[in-house]
């Protein structure tokens, strides 16, 4: 894939998670080591901290998110940055997508730059990690994008 | 009136970096293969050694945030974690938010994790020794509907042993 095989307003193929189940959030829980007992604990989840079941952590849910961009960068481009805010809640029984979409793009140095929209909706349609992602492509006919990535080649 | 939890032991910690901690051990394959098995995400870079090594990492490689995650209960801590399972606070982290940062002295029993903003340089390699610092950017408080909660906003830089650059992140921590 090159910069100029895209346009703003370019969709980047989903990917879907789910039904998840407590077993997700344990196996991502046991594999980290986070003990936090509002992702196993539903007496603590629902009586001690007021949520509405344990919660799928925002930790896994941000590893969703990056594989559906680099799974579309393949490895021509380059993830550079990503951001996005836990806005609503997962939790066992749902079904979570994540999308992205151009906004913007330019070239930088001998390469492209592409701005994405990009976040995780579930099954209700509700937007539940909004973000954005930038990524690096190689021009066509130029250069591939370093590895190790260094932001000076942009410039 | 709302309790201001911003006090002067708070304010203390602000600002200053941690020194670089590394993790207790190299990246291992064992951690690698439960993490990419956890996320369900199957490529290839993260299991498939020859076609690792043709590739432009030249090696497995871990997901790209998988560093953020590396820093474990140390094999020499005799202190059982669990043992404050009996407090009806324990949150599972006991506001240790990052290894080389002090505790955050906010007496808020609930904490979640509100977002990341990162930038990726590469990827953890499989025998990589991961290294890390920290520092609080900002703590703040803010008044919502159930009460008041403190934003923790703590910067991070990642790298491997031998320097070479890994990821910055800044992470948003909400107590309440």
């Amino acid at each position: 894939m090159h910069y100029e095989d895209i346009e703003v307003g370019f969709e980047i193929p989903t990917i879907s998670k789910g039904p998840l189940s407590t077993a997700h959030v344990v196996r991502w829980s046991a594999a980290m080591e986070n003990w936090a007992p509002i992702h196993y604990d539903w007496r603590y989840a629902t009586e001690h901290d007021g949520l509405p079941d344990v919660l799928v952590n925002g930790s896994w849910k941000q590893h969703v998110l990056i594989q559906c961009v680099n799974d579309w960068l393949g490895e021509s481009g380059w993830l550079w940055r990503t951001s996005f805010q836990y806005r609503g809640m997962t939790v066992p029984g749902d079904t979570l997508t994540a999308w992205g979409r151009v906004t913007a793009q330019r070239p930088a140095g001998r390469y492209g730059v592409v701005e994405l929209e990009i976040g995780l909706r579930d099954q209700k349609g509700v937007e539940t990690t909004p973000g954005k992602a930038t990524v690096v492509l190689p021009m066509r006919g130029g250069p591939a994008v370093p590895y190790p990535f260094d932001p000076a080649v942009l410039d | 009136m709302t309790r201001n939890y911003i006090d002067a032991a708070v304010k203390a910690i602000i600002g200053p970096w941690s020194e670089w901690i590394e993790a207790e051990h190299p990246l291992e394959s064992s951690e690698l293969r439960r993490f990419h098995q956890a996320t369900i995400d199957p490529a290839r870079r993260y299991w498939d050694r020859a076609y690792a090594e043709r590739s432009r990492y030249g090696g497995l490689v871990a997901p790209p945030a998988l560093p953020v995650h590396a820093f474990r209960r140390l094999s020499s801590s005799l202190e059982d974690p669990f043992d404050d399972r009996v407090d009806p606070e324990f949150d599972g982290s006991g506001r240790y938010m990052r290894p080389g940062l002090p505790k955050v002295p906010v007496p808020l029993a609930g904490i979640l994790n509100g977002g990341y903003e990162y930038e990726f340089f590469s990827y953890a390699r499989v025998g990589d020794r991961i290294r890390c610092r920290s520092c609080y950017r900002d703590i703040v408080q803010k008044d919502a509907k159930r009460g008041p909660m403190v934003l923790v906003i703590i910067e991070d830089e990642y790298a491997t042993g031998d320097g070479r650059p890994l990821l910055r992140s800044v992470n948003t921590q909400i107590m309440r």
